[in-house]
């Protein structure tokens, strides 16, 4: 049983890695975009594989979102038409270097030095369960509350922001159709 | 509790199902559009369109384009045809049959459905064209509208079970399935797969008014894969609209498989039928209507079927 | 003998044909429609036969050029009635097959496609050079085509400048060139457009490649409605000709919808004009109103007031924003039928598909009624673009008015707008 879930983990964290690598390496916004997807997808393997299933797939779900939504904003404020055209990707060598060798260090440390429990994976779903537990505790309701909460901000701000408003289109101004401005007075 | 299939045996069984899933599919479609346009074809004729269209495919020169992005061009159809196994793979078959039948199941099957937006975007972008890219960003555009439906209506028909894994769900319809239970679920389903799967009146990116959208570069042996990954994406969320709002597997007399069988090809010919004869929308205008009806809609059915089950 | 099996099986496709229109083309409704073994695709790209007809000025030969080099593996030409001035029929590609006037396109395209997937005839080779228009890879100090971060002309085309967009924000704007082959775009047609994503904000309708004394060696169009300028017709001939005209132009319309099924149900009707009831198109119309998304995409896009096109003799477009004008008023033999100029408000682009439904069944009635009527003769026609006479066509005003109809909407919307508007570049070019 041990020999494919090894051999799932060595693939998993290959494509993380590889994948991490390429970012750097590609001449393109998107590309660049993608790959780290890619990445986040060789680590939410290792997820699934230590028994936080849960995590890992959401790590998925968000990160496909995520990733688009930020090729789509930086090719459009790049001027670079839909990001095909090579470009340059990398800036500020050193502290970038400085950066990466301090995290590498860190993360390294906390792999050798600290002491994991030897236990058999949970349950999936028990897993799940405790995580909500630990990350919300009582509070649960509280969040939830909140999250529909946002999602109606959002709905309604993104009503308030579209170019059709209750006044009509947004080009034209919105000025409210009962008190018009008189210009006789002004 | 189900138990899994042997992991030998599960890719030979979801090519199984999947392959002649997808041929009926392609086949409905024909016809549907033959007896639309008025045109009189025999049986025979209709039955053999899709083989001979994809011989034709494979025959063709493979595509072409001024400086692609060319891996990315390969594998963006063969990534939402994986994406469809994936999705597909998800639906327990029967009571004791299943392949993958995962704990987070309705999470396993989202993220599929969100990494389609990936596999459409890159195969608009890799072609270096204008209507291909903006096939891809309309997708983009309209990808969220249906996602959050999608995953609202999932969870709520995840609440009755309390579970998250589909055979689950299946089982907590044994008394009355979750379209009689949650009546807004299904017609919001319905429309969120319009949706993913780019279908008549939601069908943006492959739109004919982009000359073909992502496909408009195209050719080939990538056009064919391409082709029936929609059929086969198409089939994958009829297939857990079957199993998670017309109780999968469950009923009388006949084996579960041919009960999912059945309901599955009765969405799939509801959603043929609405892409011959319904047009498609605005896309701006489904944005609107998403977000201020379908989404509002969806969060009730989700508050409803808490209450419900409280 | 595998492949040969599976090539015969393959050969059993229906043929996707790209089709190419210039002036004065030959109306392949009638001859592609009906049997389902030829089927029109979007783009050169999904194409095995590239269908030319018409006429071809110079300045489109260069695009028809390309769109052959388009064409995937094997491809072939088929040409149906094609001139081109300079160059015989067989000058512009290496080796068509040419369709005589009497002879059936539909076979010739059937034909050709087999021949070429069962390998009895070479795919034609390109026409053009295949090579960057410009050098650019390891130009710039990363090689990556230009100075700066994000390269300077890449493949020679130059990256998108800034321009500001309706949300306030500076973004680029990209400018293309499209036409004269869009499958959705009217023959001829080019715009150049400045896009902000898929937001038009700048449109410019290209020069009419139709207008140019070329034309004169090709022979002007044998359209009935040419015809009724100068001499009588009878009314069953004219009211069916504008019958299948407009039946075209919806199917158009829906295949633009993304209902192809139903634009070829259209076509076919549009074929067999001469033996079709009203009620089948009114059993169409009503289809399409009972759906209800039709209207929705369409409404409100489009549109044009009615004092912008009042008076300017623009017919149908006009009567879609509510103004009775149509010249068949005046003539006493429409009288005597009892005529009355249908009307539909709203001026947009769903008003004039739905008035075009509506009047096709009025043409097929007027046409049944008209037993040995004629009309015409009298120097100006109502006609399907308009009140046309020798020196007025209609059109023309409907593309100064287009730019301005284009800008601010997106892409969609602006194929809905001129498909809507039946811009008939030859029929600009009459006079």
């Amino acid at each position: 049983m041990t020999e494919p879930l090894d051999a799932l983990f060595w693939l998993s964290s290959t494509v993380a890695v590889f994948s991490a690598w390429r970012v750097f390496r590609a001449d393109s916004m998107v590309r660049a975009a993608y790959w780290l997807m890619g990445s986040f997808v060789g680590v939410a393997g290792i997820l699934v594989l230590v028994g936080a299933e849960f995590l890992g797939l959401v790590l998925i779900l968000m990160m496909a979102g995520e990733m688009t939504i930020m090729a789509v904003f930086m090719v459009m404020f790049m001027m670079n038409p839909a990001g095909l055209n090579p470009m340059n990707m990398v800036h500020q060598h050193r502290t970038s270097l400085l950066a990466g060798v301090l995290s590498f260090v860190g993360l390294g440390a906390i792999a050798l030095l600290a002491s994991f429990p030897q236990a058999p994976p949970p349950d999936p779903a028990a897993a799940t369960s405790d995580l909500g537990h630990e990350l919300l505790g009582g509070s649960m309701l509280v969040f939830q509350t909140a999250g529909v909460a946002l999602l109606s901000t959002m709905i309604g701000s993104i009503a308030l922001a579209a170019q059709r408003g209750r006044y009509g289109s947004a080009a034209e101004g919105s000025e409210e159709p009962g008190a018009p401005i008189d210009e006789e007075d002004a | 509790m189900t138990t899994p299939l042997p992991l030998w045996l599960a890719p030979a069984v979801v090519a199984s199902v999947l392959a002649p899933a997808v041929y009926l599919t392609w086949v409905l479609d024909r016809w549907v559009g033959a007896r639309v346009a008025g045109r009189r074809t025999s049986l025979g004729q209709t039955l053999a369109s899709p083989l001979a269209e994809a011989a034709q495919l494979m025959l063709q020169s493979s595509p072409r384009a001024e400086r692609p992005d060319r891996v990315t061009w390969l594998l963006a159809p063969a990534s939402l045809s994986g994406l469809a196994v994936v999705a597909v793979a998800t639906v327990p078959l029967g009571p004791m049959l299943h392949i993958a039948d995962a704990p987070g199941g309705i999470v396993l099957f989202g993220a599929a459905i969100a990494l389609v937006m990936v596999a459409v975007f890159l195969h608009g972008w890799s072609a270096n064209s204008l209507f291909p890219l903006m096939g891809g960003y309309r997708f983009i555009a309209l990808a969220l509208s249906f996602e959050m439906p999608l995953a609202l209506v999932l969870i709520a028909a995840a609440l009755p079970a309390e579970s998250l894994r589909f055979s689950d769900i299946v089982q907590s319809q044994v008394d009355v399935w979750n379209v009689v239970r949650q009546p807004l679920g299904l017609p919001l389903y319905l429309i969120a797969t319009l949706g993913a799967s780019f279908w008549g009146p939601l069908a943006f990116p492959d739109a004919p008014d982009l000359a073909g959208g992502t496909t408009a570069e195209s050719s080939g042996a990538a056009l064919l894969v391409w082709t029936a990954a929609r059929y086969a994406l198409l089939v994958a969320l009829c297939a857990v609209g079957a199993a998670v709002f017309l109780g999968g597997w469950l009923g009388p007399g006949l084996p579960g498989p041919i009960w999912l069988a059945f309901k599955t090809a009765g969405l799939v010919a509801t959603v043929v039928v609405i892409g011959h004869h319904v047009a498609r929308v605005r896309l701006e205008d489904f944005v609107v209507v998403a977000w201020t009806v379908l989404i509002p809609l969806a969060l009730v059915d989700v508050f409803l079927s808490g209450l419900l089950v409280l | 003998m595998g492949l040969t099996a599976f090539a015969r099986l393959a050969a059993k496709a229906p043929a996707p044909v790209f089709v190419a229109r210039g002036a004065n083309a030959r109306s392949l409704a009638f001859e592609l429609s009906g049997t389902g073994d030829v089927v029109l695709t979007q783009t050169p790209r999904h194409a095995c036969v590239l269908l030319a007809t018409g006429a071809f000025p110079d300045s489109m030969v260069p695009a028809l050029r390309q769109i052959h080099d388009q064409m995937s593996h094997p491809r072939g030409v088929v040409l149906a009635g094609a001139h081109f001035r300079g160059h015989g029929p067989r000058g512009v590609f290496s080796d068509p097959v040419v369709v005589t006037p009497e002879g059936d396109v539909h076979d010739a395209v059937v034909v050709l496609h087999r021949d070429l997937i069962l390998g009895r005839r070479p795919s034609a080779p390109p026409l053009l050079p295949d090579r960057d228009p410009t050098p650019w890879r390891g130009v710039g100090p990363y090689g990556q085509g230009g100075k700066g971060m994000t390269g300077g002309t890449p493949y020679g085309r130059p990256l998108a400048g800034l321009a500001d967009d309706r949300d306030g924000l500076k973004l680029d704007a990209l400018e293309l060139r499209l036409g004269p082959f869009l499958p959705m775009f009217p023959p001829g047609l080019t715009l150049t457009i400045k896009l902000q994503g898929d937001v038009v904000q700048q449109a410019r309708v290209g020069d009419n490649p139709f207008r140019t004394d070329e034309r004169v060696s090709v022979g002007a169009r044998s359209s009935v409605f040419v015809r009724a300028l100068s001499g009588p017709v009878t009314i069953r001939e004219l009211e069916h000709a504008r019958a299948a005209h407009h039946l075209e132009r919806v199917g158009e319309a829906l295949r633009a919808a993304g209902l192809g099924a139903l634009g070829e149900r259209a076509d076919r009707l549009a074929a067999n004009i001469e033996r079709v009831e009203a009620a089948a198109v009114r059993r169409l119309h009503r289809l399409l109103r009972r759906s209800r998304t039709l209207a929705w995409a369409t409404s409100g896009v489009g549109r044009l007031e009615p004092d912008r096109v009042a008076g300017r003799g623009l017919g149908l477009v006009a009567r879609a924003c509510g103004l009775p004008e149509d010249l068949r008023t005046q003539d006493g033999a429409y009288n005597e039928l009892g005529f009355s100029p249908l009307v539909e408000g709203g001026g947009d682009a769903c008003a004039r598909w739905r008035l075009r439904l509506a009047e096709v069944a009025q043409s097929l009635l007027l046409a049944s009624a008209a037993g040995t009527r004629t009309t015409g003769g009298t120097g100006s026609v109502e006609s399907p673009w308009g009140s046309i006479s020798s020196d007025h066509a209609p059109v023309g005003s409907l593309l100064e008015l287009l730019p301005g109809m284009l800008e601010g909407s997106d892409w969609g919307d602006v194929i809905t707008t001129i498909v809507s508007l039946d811009l008939d570049l030859e029929e600009a070019a009459r006079t």
